[in-house]
């Protein structure tokens, strides 16, 4: 059987280590990286090596960021008395991206699934507990995701927030905007029902 | 895809309960490809042994509950034959006639390739091709399935008894069903988490997230098997007496391995004695019954590191077949211990025909009955009383390898197929 060089077996199956790309489609990227004219190649290599050399998690939120802190935390126009806390970076994206939340944030780098070898001590809740502690932090939104692991880490924060004698909320939860009620699960149903407000 | 009913065919199915109307089976065990319209009368299928007879039967039940009654490993229920030929996947379908509705329920099975270079089973349920979860089954079809091996339920390991009440409870009961699928998830992430802390050491608090869930659903699971056991008891003994010619009763007994109702001195004797378990005493409530298991499981913790396993809770009830006679005054015997083979078959059946007035009463309409070579196992008193029952349902189907086993009578109102390496065939003559 003819193989490829070394080289492009070589990044196709460093490619294929990726979430979401199989070999089919590394394959793909790899021969055309090969045939590109315009550099693609060196500037996807000085840009993968910028990501991990120069950033690095904000010794406040635990955000990756180039500079510590991150420009969130060194922001003085915001509202250092709410802290927002969030399962992934991905998330402070999410909410940057609406705008309106002002607070700041703490990312705790993934959500208690013992089953999956996650436990808290592998999450930044002591970093969160300490930094919460003796501050003047008012509130603290656990902005999990509404998943059987988000919550059982919601849980688990509550019991180590609550006696530190902070104001501790949760996002709200129930219909998508612009969903349709009668395709709505029950559990989504339930919870929003739960969740009503006046107005 | 339904076909439009005519004004007289709805007037059929308004009298007829449930029944599944038509079935389709891909790759599933040994049938490659099944297309199979069932009859309205009993459909008695015969044909050697490992020809595709019980597997059609399994089909049926996993449609009904979500599992398969023969094995909890659902990668066994993918053909292998398509398997080894790149096509890992298999799917049951079927047309379930209800008396108010027509619907379809499908269950699919697919080995999905993991990116370490296993692969993980991904079980898919649809109904009306709308994706839903186990729980959603419940009340769409209900089946009683009965086969050689149920003879093991009584003096089997406790697995298959707690499977057993899951499976009929999950028929019917949603809550129930959600309830325990939330309960088995927290349990494994419980169990995982003890033998962290057992391991490597860390904060205890964690546990607690996942000890609130198995509280608060392991009061649901409890209170569930308390009430069907005692529904299903009821029953048994009533056709126990029946097949037994008055000379036996039988008793069915929940025996919950964590009981917050009962004080720690009579749990200890009723884990030995044999009186009945009557239930919580009346003003607890199932408030102070999931504070009670809390409390228990933050009790029990240090034990349960050390063991690197959760040791209380609804995964480890027992459920106790326990027979007397008139004639013998108080002595009473624990069949699943004491029991002949004979009382153990006679106990089931019991409890089979149970469940199937149970299912009637709960739902409002017989379920579908299916018998698996079960008459070669009984005598010719049981097999006409067991015969008498097919025609109290709407729909019965039936396996045997001789259908001779049957009489000319019977035969003559049944339709009769041949299973043969996965192709159903009708036969000529009845």
């Amino acid at each position: 059987m003819q193989t490829a060089p070394a080289s492009v077996t070589r990044l196709i199956e460093e490619l294929a280590e990726l979430p979401g790309i199989g070999r089919k489609t590394a394959a793909r990227l790899t021969y055309f990286l090969l045939r590109d004219k315009s550099d693609l190649a060196g500037r996807l290599a000085e840009a993968l090596r910028n990501l991990k050399e120069r950033t690095r998690f904000c010794s406040v939120c635990y955000n990756v960021t180039e500079e510590d802190p991150c420009p969130i935390c060194a922001d003085p126009g915001r509202d250092h008395t709410i802290i927002c806390v969030v399962e992934e970076p991905l998330d402070v994206l999410a909410l940057e991206q609406a705008g309106v939340y002002k607070g700041v944030y703490h990312v705790l780098h993934g959500v208690l699934a013992p089953s999956e070898g996650m436990f808290v001590e592998d999450l930044r809740i002591g970093e969160l507990v300490a930094r919460v502690r003796g501050s003047d932090v008012e509130e603290v939104i656990l902005a999990t995701n509404p998943t059987s692991e988000g919550d059982w880490t919601a849980s688990y924060l509550l019991t180590r927030l609550r006696p530190l004698g902070v104001r501790i909320t949760r996002l709200g939860r129930g219909l998508p905007v612009g969903g349709d009620l009668e395709y709505a699960d029950a559990v989504t149903l339930t919870r929003a029902l739960e969740g009503r407000e006046a107005i | 895809m339904l076909i439009p009913l005519s004004p007289l065919a709805l007037s059929v199915y308004n009298r007829a309960a449930m029944r599944v109307r038509y079935l389709s089976l891909t790759n599933f065990r040994n049938y490659a490809r099944l297309e199979l319209a069932l009859p309205e009368r009993p459909l008695l299928l015969h044909g050697a042994n490992a020809q595709g007879k019980t597997s059609l039967l399994e089909a049926i039940y996993l449609l009904a509950t979500g599992s398969s009654p023969l094995t909890s490993l659902d990668r066994q229920l993918i053909n292998w034959e398509a398997e080894a030929g790149g096509l890992p996947y298999a799917r049951v379908w079927a047309e379930v006639v209800r008396r108010d509705r027509v619907q379809e329920v499908e269950v699919i099975l697919e080995k999905k390739p993991l990116a370490n270079g296993t692969t993980r089973l991904q079980k898919t349920i649809r109904i009306d091709r709308v994706r839903k979860r186990r729980a959603d089954l419940a009340g769409r079809l209900n089946v009683v399935l009965f086969m050689p091996q149920d003879v093991d339920l009584i003096a089997g390991p406790p697995a298959g008894r707690r499977r057993y009440l899951d499976d009929t409870l999950c028929q019917v009961d949603r809550a129930y069903c959600t309830a325990l699928e939330h309960y088995t998830e927290a349990l494994r992430q419980r169990n995982a988490a003890l033998r962290h802390l057992r391991d490597e050491g860390g904060d205890p608090a964690q546990l607690a997230p996942f000890e609130e869930v198995l509280a608060r659903e392991g009061v649901v699971i409890a209170n569930g098997r308390r009430e069907l056991v005692a529904a299903l008891s009821q029953r048994a003994d009533r056709i126990h007496q029946q097949l037994t010619g008055g000379a036996e009763w039988l008793r069915l007994e929940y025996r919950p391995n964590f009981d917050p109702a009962a004080p720690p001195a009579l749990k200890y004797q009723m884990g030995l004695g044999l009186q009945p378990y009557e239930g919580p005493p009346l003003g607890v409530g199932a408030e102070g019954l999931v504070a009670a298991f809390r409390q228990a499981l933050l009790t029990r913790r240090a034990d349960e590191i050390a063991r690197g396993m959760t040791l209380i809770g609804p995964h480890r009830d027992e459920l106790r077949f326990v027979a007397g006679s008139p004639a013998q005054g108080t002595h009473e015997v624990d069949l699943g211990t004491y029991g002949s083979r004979g009382q153990q078959r006679t106990a089931v059946l019991a409890l089979k025909l149970a469940e199937l007035a149970f299912l009637q009463a709960r739902t409002g309409e017989a379920p579908v009955l299916l018998l698996d070579e079960v008459l070669a196992e009984l005598d010719a008193a049981r097999r006409r009383y067991l015969l008498s029952q097919v025609d109290r349902v709407e729909q019965a189907v039936l396996t045997a390898t001789d259908p001779e086993m049957f009489s000319a009578e019977f035969r003559e109102r049944a339709v009769l197929m041949e299973v043969r390496g996965g192709i159903v065939t009708e036969a000529a003559a009845g």
